[in-house]
């Protein structure tokens, strides 16, 4: 068939577009993006908390310097694998916007995420002082970096940016049927808090509770990527963690192309 | 071009108790209630027409139109649009179609409307030296230029509605889907973009369907209409025939030369005043001689006219005709 296939071009052509339009977008609203990514700090708030609790004594491998460099990581992973879209998708749903979408010829879906791509070199520009900072303040961080180990790094935060958007793009779906996406989404956030590795390292959990928080997705969208850019897990360990996020990345994805396929087809049917 | 036959549209909305024992009910057991927004419909239309869509709020022509275009699929019935079904929504359709709601606006609201050409320019696929003559002369029909740098959230509604245009015709679709484009507009602002609607059919031949309420949009572009009324067809066929098979009343138009006496009056009584002050009776067409006479023996004319019925009342009419069929 060379419908799929001339889509498939047109969408790798487009795209570049996309991000232009996207950036000039988000530079309007800049100030916005500088909120949101404060929202995203909470790593900073932590490290100082289990700075504090370490003063007493290593708390399993973490001393002092580890746990700063864990959570400079945890902060700049959020802030790069961080996605936004099931605000957008709810949005575009509940207030009818998606009409005018459908009717491109590209899949509304490239255009977000060419938004929440978008959004990262600003992030990243922010992340750059902000870590210096946190380097000043605990100059004994370990730094593992390896080229090697770095190269795994990005593709780890890649594939838990990819992870976030098709997570976010299930919940969006639910608004074609619920009202309360965004209720239902929040429990899921508290959730991904708690078992990510956003709020403290999940080795740390009880060896029964880790086994399992270990192969969730929650830890494959941010605690992977922080443990492979502090050298937590290296070597054939990290591809094996790169292996599980690959593996997410295709399920949910799978779930979420049929959730907004099925979505669009009860749009046609009930009304657009 | 565009081929329709039996065209059919039922929705299934869940019918609900008022209260809260009738959430409760509707938790455990929810009954549907089935409206017909369309009922076979037929109609076909050739290239380079333009085609108005009347009827009431609530009459069907936007489910129509976005059958039409594709949003929606019908329940029943075929549609035909340049050889697709607009309802498989491929790209080699919807490359040559469009759809303008004045209601939805697609533009970036923080950003200049040119950011948003340059979106549908990519999106479409359209080669940057194409777009940018086409930009061109959208903007200089609509006399625009000045304005396309400005973010849009700045412009006025009318300006907004120039720039929708400018967006939705950028890929140079052959069917324009246009549903209430001058809805909101001032009398001026309308009467532009019914000019530019106008001559883009006469300069790229493409196809134009439209819904609106001022019938004004309708009378100055449509010689076609098509009147949709509860779900169903009602009439199809030149705008004149309407008027004429509708519209058999006249008004006679008396502007008098000075206050007329209410003895005067009492004479006229086919007559009645209206708010500007002159003296108005609406009578069959049989009756216009009779209606003439008298304003003639007992008004002081200073002018008289005798007038076709306003469309919108030609309309309201037919409407009011069929409403207990509905």
């Amino acid at each position: 068939m060379s419908a799929p296939l001339g889509t498939l071009r047109h969408a790798a052509a487009a795209f570049p577009d996309l991000l232009r339009v996207s950036w000039a977008d988000m530079v309007a609203y800049r100030a916005e993006i500088v909120i949101w990514f404060l929202t995203g700090t909470l790593p900073i708030i932590m490290m100082l908390v289990w700075d504090r609790v370490a003063e007493a004594g290593d708390i399993g491998r973490f001393d002092q310097p580890a746990f700063a460099a864990y959570f400079t990581a945890t902060l700049a992973c959020r802030q790069l694998t961080g996605s936004w879209v099931v605000w957008e998708i709810n949005q575009l749903i509940r207030t009818g916007s998606l009409s005018p979408a459908l009717l491109k010829p590209l899949n509304p879906l490239l255009f977000l995420s060419a938004e929440s791509l978008a959004e990262k070199p600003l992030r990243a520009a922010i992340l750059v002082p902000l870590v210096a900072l946190l380097f000043l303040w605990r100059p004994d961080m370990p730094l593992p970096l390896s080229p090697v180990q770095l190269s795994l790094a990005v593709v780890a935060i890649g594939l838990g940016w990819l992870l976030n958007v098709a997570i976010q793009v299930c919940f969006g779906c639910l608004a074609f049927r619920l009202e309360q996406t965004m209720g239902l989404y929040m429990v899921w956030f508290g959730l991904w808090a708690l078992l990510s590795g956003y709020l403290f390292p999940l080795e740390l959990m009880p060896p029964v509770a880790r086994a399992v928080v270990q192969v969730l997705p929650f830890r494959a969208t941010l605690g992977i990527p922080v443990e492979v850019l502090t050298g937590a897990l290296s070597g054939w360990d990290a591809v094996g963690g790169l292996g599980l996020q690959v593996a997410w990345v295709l399920a949910v994805g799978l779930l979420a192309r049929l959730l907004w396929r099925r979505g669009v087809r009860r749009y046609e049917a009930y009304g657009a | 071009m565009i081929r329709v036959a039996g065209l059919t549209k039922h929705y299934r909305t869940p019918k609900k108790a008022p209260g809260l024992l009738g959430s409760i009910k509707s938790l455990v057991r929810r009954e549907y209630e089935t409206v017909k927004a369309v009922e076979d419909v037929s109609f076909t239309i050739a290239p380079g027409e333009r085609v108005g869509f009347l009827g009431p709020n609530g009459a069907g022509k936007t489910t129509t139109l976005k059958m039409l275009s594709g949003l929606l699929v019908p329940t029943a019935g075929e549609v035909e649009v340049l050889g697709h079904r607009p309802s498989d929504r491929l790209p080699g359709y919807l490359s040559r179609i469009t759809l303008v709601m004045g209601q939805k606006q697609q533009l970036l609201w923080d950003l200049p409307a040119r950011e948003t050409f340059e979106l549908n320019r990519a999106l479409f696929g359209v080669a940057r030296d194409e777009a940018r003559r086409t930009v061109d002369e959208l903007t200089e029909l609509l006399e625009l230029k000045a304005l396309l740098d400005r973010p849009v959230r700045n412009l006025s509604l009318g300006e907004r509605m120039k720039c929708e245009l400018v967006a939705a015709l950028l890929h140079r679709p052959e069917v324009l889907f246009l549903d209430e484009p001058t809805i909101g507009l001032d009398v001026r602002m309308q009467v532009v973009v019914r000019r530019f609607v106008e001559e883009w059919n006469r300069r790229t031949g493409a196809t134009i369907l439209l819904t609106s309420h001022y019938m004004a949009d309708i009378a100055a572009l449509c010689p076609r209409v098509i009147v949709i009324s509860a779900g169903r067809l009602r009439f199809d066929g030149p705008l004149q025939d309407l008027v004429r098979r509708h519209g058999t009343d006249r008004r006679v138009v008396v502007a008098p030369v000075r206050e007329p006496t209410p003895e005067e009056l009492a004479l006229a009584d086919r007559f009645q005043r209206t708010d500007d002050g002159k003296l108005v009776a609406t009578v069959p067409a049989a009756d216009v001689k009779a209606a003439v006479d008298q304003a003639l023996r007992a008004l002081p004319i200073q002018d008289l006219a005798v007038e076709e019925p306003p469309l919108e009342d030609v309309i309201a009419r037919l409407f009011a005709e069929q409403e207990p069929a509905a």
